[in-house]
């Protein structure tokens, strides 16, 4: 820390497009809610930033309420059904709560059609978020609910219908229930996306045997957790391959270990989900990891330490 | 607040919780680990400031783990587990009661004293205490149990008269032993709440006095094998219950028969009509769903009985974020009459908005039991 014969604090800052975040440690959209729910279990305003719950247009109810999560082997399996406020709701009650946190808040969008990510994100651009990650993991209803994520043409329709709509730094957050997820990264990129955030949840069953009914009453939904890491980092790694702009990574992050190997595949800044239900100070835990791994390997930067993984 | 105005500026919010919600984080010293018979377990921690602040009907978020290991990932168990509280000691200690069923129940089981365990906590909305509150009709069934001893501490301490109907499948669904922890050099752990005199909460001596007050209707006589539930149900009588217990096993009735045996008396003379304030009686139950619907239907009018229950549902985060625990409540557009189903669902999470709900909050017919 200043002292002479060691490092100064290595520099945390990261870059999503324009947006410069104060350090790499997000908390991921649907686990932290609107933000408001964890107040006083942790200092979040530590944190690079926080992406908060989709929101859509209109509030939507959600799955049917009966069993909507089933804990899983290091995971669980959630079907919330994007259940929120709306983006009036949202940006009246819940925005500002999140905003005294002093820290980045990122929005997240969601809608039936790119119309209405479009918006979504035209009502944002007045407002402080710092971003807008747009959730293309929904259901596209006018081609017949599949995601639009899963399509490389339909997420860049998504994306492009955005980018139109806001001059925000815009991040598409990308589902791992494809075949080639480089590809749809690709199309989000030349759509005008700033940055790409992965993965969302892997799509998922749980099923009762006494009663061989799945646990979810949505039947199936998506398994997040430590379950997931290590595949969620292989598909950072070939997304950061894949395009030229930032990527934030997540899946299963518990650690800073785990923080380390995304950017070390090639993420520019990671999020957290489902272990701030078992640690609402996980973020901080993994900052303070963080830093620590840097000063120990002489790193000024966390930026030299993305994508330097080093290949067999 | 529209976002095209001043929108460079956070608004200035305090930064504490909102008023009313004191949730603590605490690494909570284990001063009690016992094996409960019928595969029940009673875990007391220190937890001064959960204590303080907890209410009947409120909940705890435990994590199973060991503390020290929040870094690493855990293969089985990666959620908080909900207990509600059942007793508060000292204004110091916090006891929760569990089956010892699943992953998480024989981690927490296996924990020692000494450990601490990681909580969260008071979390929820408890029961509604209206003042003049004269009669407070507890109902639980099975597990349900977990809570009332703190719940009728509190209402006696609130100057109520507290009748318990309990009543369990079987009776080893119900050996929650309530007396004091057993340790006897453990600094000294006494209800937080006044007690009526005679009464000190729980002891030996407790469980002697209470046989004289075993006059009090029920069926403790008929039931099998059933020693831990009678310390229990004795013990619950010292708390300053008036108990009855039903077995569905041995005698074939639910322990919602034992509240429509007795609705026209505990109805009395209507004032507890939704309406009147401030209503002097109120059903409180903690149970299965079915027996909670059954409940509902028995206490809406002509019965009159305000019902408050508390309900149960898989959870994930606990705080009110995740959204994994609601439940449909009666909408706006619902109240108005607008057709069945239709848009006027509104969900409304167990953890964070309840897990006490007003009975004619809930949309009965769309919940699922």
């Amino acid at each position: 820390m200043g002292t002479p014969g060691h490092m100064t604090t290595p520099d945390l800052a990261v870059n999503i497009g324009a947006l410069t975040l104060k350090n790499p440690v997000m908390l991921a959209s649907g686990a932290f809610g609107y933000g408001d729910e964890f107040m006083g279990l942790a200092e979040y305003g530590e944190l690079g930033a926080l992406v908060l719950k989709t929101v859509t247009p209109n509030p939507r109810p959600g799955s049917p309420s009966a069993s909507r999560t089933a804990e899983t082997p290091a995971g669980m399996v959630n079907s919330i059904g994007l259940e929120n406020v709306g983006l009036e709701a949202f940006i009246e009650e819940k925005l500002p709560v999140a905003l005294s946190y002093g820290t980045a808040v990122i929005a997240s969008i969601a809608g039936d059609t790119p119309e209405e990510f479009a918006a979504c994100a035209r009502r944002l651009d007045g407002c402080a978020v710092a971003a807008i990650e747009i959730n293309i993991s929904c259901p596209n209803v006018k081609k017949g609910g599949m995601a639009f994520g899963v399509n490389a043409k339909a997420s860049g329709e998504v994306v492009r219908s955005v980018r139109a709509a806001t001059g925000k730094p815009i991040i598409a957050k990308l589902t791992p229930n494809v075949t080639d997820i480089g590809s749809i990264a690709r199309a989000c990129e030349k759509a005008g996306a700033d940055g790409l955030s992965l993965t969302n949840t892997i799509s998922a069953m749980v099923i009762n045997v006494e009663t061989r009914r799945p646990v979810l009453a949505a039947n199936a939904g998506g398994l997040s957790g430590p379950a997931i890491r290590p595949a969620a980092v292989l598909r950072v790694f070939q997304v950061a391959r894949a395009v030229d702009i930032p990527v934030i990574g997540m899946g299963g992050i518990w650690n800073s270990d785990d923080a380390l190997e995304f950017i070390i595949a090639g993420a520019s800044g990671v999020a957290i989900g489902t272990a701030l239900y078992a640690d609402p100070a996980v973020g901080n835990r993994v900052l303070v990891g963080i830093r620590e791994y840097l000063t120990r390997h002489g790193l000024a930067t966390v930026r030299e330490l993305v994508g330097s993984v080093v290949l067999h | 607040m529209s976002c095209s105005e001043g929108s460079e500026q956070a608004p200035a919010r305090p930064r504490r919780a909102p008023p009313g919600r004191a949730v603590y984080r605490i690494q909570a010293p284990i001063l009690e680990s016992a094996r409960l018979p019928g595969g029940h377990h009673r875990l007391v921690v220190r937890a001064p400031a959960v204590a303080g602040a907890a209410r009947p009907g409120q909940f705890l978020h435990v994590w199973c783990h060991d503390p020290a290991t929040i870094g690493d990932p855990p293969a089985a168990a990666v959620l908080r587990r909900p207990y509600s509280i059942s007793r508060v000691w000292s204004q110091e200690a916090v006891e929760i009661l569990l089956r010892v069923r699943g992953v998480g129940g024989r981690i927490l089981a296996g924990r020692r004293v000494g450990e601490s365990l990681d909580v969260i906590g008071p979390l929820g909305h408890g029961f509604h205490i209206p003042e003049g509150l004269r009669l407070a009709v507890i109902v639980a069934g099975g597990s349900g149990l977990a809570p009332v001893p703190f719940l009728i501490e509190t209402l006696v301490a609130r100057g109520a008269r507290v009748i318990l109907l309990a009543g369990a499948a079987d009776d080893e669904q119900i050996p929650f032993a309530v007396d004091r922890p057993s340790d006897p050099d453990r600094p000294a752990l006494s209800p937080s709440v006044p007690r009526p005199e005679g009464r000190d909460g729980g002891r030996q001596g407790d469980l002697a006095t209470s046989l004289r007050m075993n006059s009090v209707e029920g069926t403790l006589g008929v039931r099998k094998g059933g020693q831990p539930g009678h310390a229990t149900l004795l013990a619950l009588e010292a708390l300053g219950a008036e108990v009855t217990f039903v077995s569905e096993a041995v005698e074939g009735l639910l322990v919602s028969d034992l509240l429509a045996a007795r609705l026209e008396e505990l109805s009395g003379d209507g004032e507890g009509r939704s309406g009147d304030p401030p209503p002097s009686r109120a059903v409180m139950a903690i149970g299965p769903r079915a027996m909670l619907k059954r409940l509902h239907e028995l206490t809406r009018p002509p019965a009159g009985l305000p019902l408050q229950v508390s309900l149960e549902e898989r959870m994930a985060c606990g705080l009110g974020a995740c959204r994994s625990c609601v439940v449909p409540v009666v909408g706006e557009q619902a109240q108005e009459g607008a057709g069945p189903r239709s848009a006027a669902v509104v969900y409304r999470t167990v953890c964070r908005d309840g897990p006490v709900f007003h009975s004619p909050e809930i949309a009965w017919e769309l919940l699922d039991t």
